[in-house]
């Protein structure tokens, strides 16, 4: 069964639809989400509400469902 | 019998104000040591808050040597230190020892990954200033193996974030990473077929960013030296100074992390 999520981009505040299946996973949905906004190559994380979501993580298991807002966001390396 | 006391007596104690701080125990951490990995940016400002909140003892690692682009957001580097290309660790520990007389500060020229195991097990806390993921990950297996509190920070622009990782409970630096991570981290190694660094990003920083992280790390740095776990973040906070906007993230516990085996269910 295939799920409709809204992801924010927490850098410029825009957000797009993506459409998933149960099987997808977490870092299908970064990758695909930098992909879309041609984010520049670098770590990214994903949160749903308070928590980080795992990458290797499917839809299914990290509790992803219909009309779920998630955050994409830069993860910062520099020191 | 009370002691007496006299007129002006609390402006001779230069943590008298700390010690009004209820939960701050200024004696415990006269007794603490603090590794600081990275002499940059972070390192700088760690350092720096470090030593005004009374740390006893404080070991500044890092490789590298001062150059002119690091002066708009190094606190203690001077314009000289980058003619002569002073190394990083030793500038910073000579000028934060200026600051507190009473405090050891040791200065160690060297790349993570050759420093002394012992300089993980005889810290109190570990607070990571690094700039590449690789050294992250050396660090938070070495904290993990060690049981040693590690506070990370990390700062792109005008974001940053700070992770605490109590080990063995809680999720470790590695916990937190996904794919694109480890392939930023490949990035760096594959212009070259040996274990050198060759490809070096050069990214976005500013200073009050850099403040801002530095500042948490500090802070919750002192909360685990001061018995006040139960008060640090849990575990992950993210901070975005652009929009205004601070997370406090909970990362799961990855049961698959080789550093948590034999967690899994706790």
């Amino acid at each position: 069964m295939s799920v409709r999520v809204k992801v924010r981009n927490a850098e410029t505040g825009s957000t797009v639809d993506m459409e998933l299946e149960e099987e997808n996973t977490v870092q299908e949905i970064i990758e695909g989400a930098a992909g879309y906004w041609e984010k520049d190559a670098g770590a990214y994380v994903l949160r749903k509400g308070k928590k980080l979501l795992r990458g290797p993580q499917t839809v299914l298991v990290a509790g992803i469902a219909n009309s779920d807002d998630l955050e994409l966001i830069p993860d910062p390396e520099g020191g | 019998m009370n002691r007496p006391i006299r007129p002006g007596e609390w402006d001779e104690d230069r943590m008298e104000r700390s010690r009004r701080v209820g939960w701050i125990d200024v004696d415990r951490l006269r007794e603490s040591k603090a590794l600081v990995i990275g002499a940059g940016a972070l390192g700088n400002e760690v350092a720096k808050n470090l030593v005004l909140s009374g740390i006893g003892d404080i070991t500044i690692v890092d490789m590298d040597r001062v150059a002119f682009s690091n002066l708009n957001r190094c606190l203690f580097f001077r314009e000289e230190d980058a003619h002569l290309r002073s190394f990083k660790a030793e500038a910073l520990a000579d000028r934060v020892r200026e600051m507190d007389a009473s405090c050891k500060v040791r200065g160690i020229v060297s790349k993570v990954e050759a420093l002394d195991e012992d300089a993980f097990r005889s810290s109190d806390v570990v607070l990571g200033c690094l700039d590449n993921i690789a050294a992250r990950l050396h660090v938070n297996a070495h904290c993990c193996h060690h049981g040693r509190p590690l506070i990370d920070g990390g700062t792109l622009s005008t974001s940053g974030k700070v992770q605490v990782v109590i080990p063995p409970e809680w999720p470790c630096l590695q916990c937190s990473m996904n794919r694109t991570h480890f392939r930023t981290m490949e990035r760096r190694y594959s212009c070259t077929g040996s274990d050198t660094v060759f490809f070096e990003p050069k990214l976005a920083a500013e200073i009050t960013t850099t403040s801002v992280i530095a500042a948490i790390q500090v802070r919750e740095s002192i909360k685990v030296l001061c018995g006040q776990r139960d008060r640090c973040l849990h575990h992950l906070l993210h901070y975005n100074g652009l929009n205004n906007q601070v997370l406090e993230l909970e990362v799961p516990l990855d049961p698959e992390c080789p550093l948590h085996s034999g967690q899994q269910g706790k």
